[in-house]
């Protein structure tokens, strides 16, 4: 037993009446000084409305994704590597810590349960001193990063209280790891003993003070989430209409405000916050936070004035950066999109832009506001069959593919593919817009009646399978239409031709033509799909990346209703990625949404001469293809 | 302030008109129906003076059952009550008549303002809302795209041709049709449609109302306009287009 020669812990022995009652009357007043604050926290929580459409189904997911995102902190890691290391090592070593702490208190009271000359008891305070080291090196690491390097994600405050909280771990591990090198029964043990013990003591009452609360809910907050990216909760009741007051906060909003650790990793990634705009995701969870401390959760205040301003909440494009980023489990997008939704559904919110989307929408069929019989012009003149219910595939124009140009173009070139498949497909006779806009905007009214109108007319047209050019038209339908009826299922035609792309001729050009990809932020992170359209491109040229690209890719600016909410303040985020993809070098952009495809038509036009030229993925597939092309099945019938 | 709209559901702006088998009309089944424009902004402009100057809003419409969700549109936008007087048989009365039972609607509400949209985007005839002011002996002025109120009366603003604008006053109770334009319409919101519910709606029978609604024109027969568009193409250099176009614009359409 090699290890029965090495030093081990010292651990002092006897302790006084006196010492044991000073311990347990501080051990009392730090535990107070926790709850004090921290039991007004989580009555705000618990009195905060509960969440409508909350169930704990399916337990197994949630488990997993606990033990992927708390246990092994894949997320904090994989989106951050040195500083999420860093950040593992410390919390590992916590979990490492919990039973070394427990058998340290117990020790004053002569109830040690790991044995420092045993076996046992030594090979676990070795396996604790391994992580103990990490967790110094690690808080150390963090420490510099903040104090040192201050990337401007965390703010232009110094956080004093991350600084004095990095000094106690440090403390904690220091003086665990010094017990290896003194004696048993001397005062230095002692003395280490009650250093380490206070410095818990402190500990404890601090974290509910600083945004070191974190250590206590996020956990929480991970395995309660609501499942399902940027998924929007359904309004309950007459009196519903969104985040209007303190009354409408759920209880996952109020423990999701509670949970921010002000990493400032959504802020990072925002494309509002990246371009001048006043929107900062960390501000907007804080905002409410500081709401529920100042009013508490059965306040009639409004939300947005003086917490959170309107302003900010319509600068959002939706994109869910900061709901993916965030490593404790944040939900930003029902926040931002219930902000929205509670200005909208009561009138508050008053926009030119907006309202003039309203009320086209409102009274017509498309969110471009043209007449429906521009679309039927187009289906006649390229004689597209209609949809009979014998077809495979309803195909759904959406109003890019039904009313723009360049969104036509895509329809076309991804018409050519399937007819030269033999795919049988059709377009309805009428179509409206998805609610794609209104929704993120927080019309529900509007997007209700567009929801049930077109699952009305899918539903007496016998549609099975519907196939879309459109990531956003997919999103609605799959998963935004469920509150009012059961969807057919859909797919992006990314999906599609991925699978049939061996079927296609290849196009093999001598000088490979570099091509670079978006990610449509509604495709990647919304719908989890990056390899399929990658594979399109990588038959028609040399496929490059972006520096920001697959999960990590930067919005276009149009989605979230911001397509048609005019111009922006500061930088356009369409300029700053378009010029981001134009870096790369590439000679073409590949997109494969057409509000993409429409906003950095503009953006890349601007840019001038020596611009990379934009197509759709759809258009690199339908690449050498034969001009003429046997419409199997696929014969137009009148109008 | 008391004030009525008179407002009325129209087919949707793009809706495909196909004529109805006895000529007199065009199919309803496949058509949606929206609120006439000009009547939205005649709804606007009312809510916006209650909004400045206190009172209530009052929409009135007449038409068969499905007039009911245009009704309820302009409640949940801000109407504080509604008039509905019922009637399948509208499209065979002409103006006159219709106006005849808004008027006897109207009446006894004693209004100090009541307003329309200056014509229907389906019939287009601009005169039911003069008509109501003849039957109920109001003044009135139409085209209006301003509406202030003074003391004891109105100053309007009034759209002319090219571009001139008319300054009138007027005293209460009057009569305006309103042109499209001339506020930003609101959009209709959740709580708009849930605090509608419990308004009133009050249904009058055309027939309770015993108005002489009789046609004094009689329709004969729609028919759907031909096309007859044309494009021509003009050939040979830039000069020489140009020089046709012109030629072809003074003598063969007379534009010039």
């Amino acid at each position: 037993m090699m290890i029965l020669l090495l030093p081990t812990l010292a651990e002092p022995q006897h302790f006084s009446i006196a010492e044991k009652s000073i311990l347990v009357v501080l051990t009392a007043a730090s535990v107070y000084g926790f709850w004090r604050r921290f039991g007004p926290v989580l009555d705000r929580i618990l009195k905060s409305k509960k969440d409508p459409d909350f169930h704990l189904a399916p337990i197994g997911k949630r488990a997993w994704e606990f033990i992927a995102e708390v246990m092994f902190q894949s997320k904090v890691i994989r989106e951050r590597p040195l500083p999420g290391l860093a950040h593992a090592f410390v919390f590992w070593a916590f979990c490492a810590f919990a039973l070394v702490t427990l058998n340290h208190c117990a020790v004053a009271f002569g109830a040690g349960f790991l044995d420092p000359a045993g076996s046992v008891g030594r090979g676990y305070f070795y396996f604790a001193a391994l992580f103990a080291v990490a967790c110094a090196a690690g808080i150390l690491g963090l420490f510099i990063r903040r104090f040192l390097v201050r990337p401007r994600w965390l703010g232009e405050k110094l956080s004093w209280g991350s600084g004095f909280i990095a000094f106690l771990i440090f403390a904690l591990m220091s003086t665990y790891l010094a017990a290896f090198f003194v004696a048993d029964s001397g005062t230095a043990a002692r003395a280490l003993w009650w250093a380490h013990t206070l410095t818990l003591l402190i500990f404890l009452p601090v974290i509910p003070h600083t945004k070191h609360l974190h250590l206590v809910l996020s956990p929480f907050t991970i395995f309660l989430s609501r499942g399902g990216f940027s998924r929007i909760p359904p309004l309950k009741g007459d009196e519903d209409f969104g985040l209007v007051t303190g009354k409408d906060l759920t209880q996952i909003v109020s423990l999701q405000a509670y949970s921010c650790v002000e990493c400032g990793r959504c802020t990072e990634h925002c494309p509002a916050n990246n371009t001048g705009k006043i929107l900062n995701p960390k501000e907007i969870v804080l905002g409410v936070r500081a709401y529920l401390n100042d009013l508490g959760p059965a306040s009639d205040e409004p939300l947005l004035g003086k917490y959170n301003s309107q302003e900010a909440a319509f600068q959002c494009t939706t994109c869910g950066a900061c709901e993916f980023q965030c490593p404790v489990g944040i939900e930003h997008l029902p926040i931002l999109i219930g902000l929205r939704r509670g200005a909208v559904n009561t009138g508050t919110w008053d926009d030119n832009h907006g309202a003039k989307l309203f009320l086209a929408l409102e009274r017509g069929s498309n969110s471009l506001g043209l007449p429906a019989s521009e679309r039927d012009k187009f289906i006649e003149k390229n004689a597209l069959p209609l949809f009979d219910g014998t077809q495979e595939y309803c195909l759904w124009l959406g109003c890019m593919g039904g009313y723009d140009p360049k969104g036509r173009e895509i329809i076309l070139a991804f018409v050519r593919v399937m007819n030269f498949l033999g795919t049988t497909y059709g377009v309805l006779r009428k179509e409206r817009c998805t609610g794609d806009p209104v929704r993120r905007l927080g019309n529900d009214l509007l997007f209700q009646q567009l929801a049930e109108s077109n699952l009305e007319a899918l539903i007496q047209s016998k549609t099975k399978k519907i196939i879309s050019i459109c990531p956003h038209c997919v999103r609605t339908i799959q998963e935004d239409w469920k509150e009012f009826g059961t969807p057919p299922a859909i797919e992006h035609h990314s999906e599609f031709l991925a699978r049939y792309a061996d079927q296609l001729p290849q196009t093999q050009n001598q000088n490979q033509e570099k091509i670079v990809f978006h990610d449509p932020c509604y495709l990647g992170r919304y719908r989890n799909i990056y390899d399929e359209p990658r594979s399109i491109v990588a038959r028609a040229g040399e496929l490059i990346e972006a520096p920001r690209s697959r999960e990590r890719s930067f919005c276009c600016g149009a989605g979230g209703g911001l397509a048609f909410l005019g111009e922006e303040k500061g930088d356009r985020v369409s300029h700053a990625r378009a010029a981001e993809l134009s870096a790369t070098g590439a000679a073409t952009v590949a997109a494969a949404c057409p509000f993409c495809n429409t906003m950095f038509r503009d953006a890349l036009a601007s840019q001038g001469a020596g611009a990379p030229q934009l197509v759709d993925i759809a258009q690199l597939a339908a690449r050498g293809l034969p001009e003429k092309i046997a419409s199997k099945g696929n014969e137009s019938a009148p109008l | 302030m008391k004030i009525i709209v008179a407002i009325k559901q129209v087919p949707e702006r793009d809706a495909p008109a196909h004529i109805a088998p006895d000529a007199k009309g065009i199919e309803e089944r496949e058509l949606q129906f929206a609120m006439n424009e000009p009547d939205a902004y005649a709804l606007e402009e009312a809510l916006q003076l209650k909004e400045r100057n206190g009172g209530e809003v009052i929409v009135i419409s007449a038409g068969p059952e499905r007039v009911g969700s245009t009704i309820r549109e302009a409640l949940a936008k801000g109407a504080d009550r509604a008039i509905h007087v019922v009637s399948d048989g509208l499209g065979a009365r002409d103006a006159l008549g219709v106006a005849r039972l808004l008027a006897a609607a109207i009446q006894p509400e004693s209004p100090d303002l009541v307003l329309t949209g200056l014509q229907s985007e389906d019939l287009g005839l601009g005169q039911t809302g003069v008509i109501v002011a003849e039957v109920l002996g109001l003044p009135h002025a139409s085209l209006i795209l301003q509406v202030e109120k003074t003391g004891s009366g109105l100053k309007v603003k009034r759209e002319l041709e090219e571009g001139w604008f008319q300054h009138i006053e007027l005293p209460m109770p009057a009569v305006l049709t309103i042109q499209s334009g001339g506020n930003k319409l609101r959009y209709a919101t959740l709580m708009g449609i849930k605090r509608a519910k419990t308004k009133e709606l009050r249904q009058i029978n055309a027939a309770e109302l015993s108005v002489d609604a009789a046609p004094t024109v009689t329709l004969e027969q729609i028919t759907l306009p031909k096309k007859q568009k044309s494009t021509q193409m003009l050939s040979g250099t830039a000069k020489e287009a140009a020089a046709s176009l012109v030629e072809k614009l003074k003598f063969e359409a007379r534009v010039l």
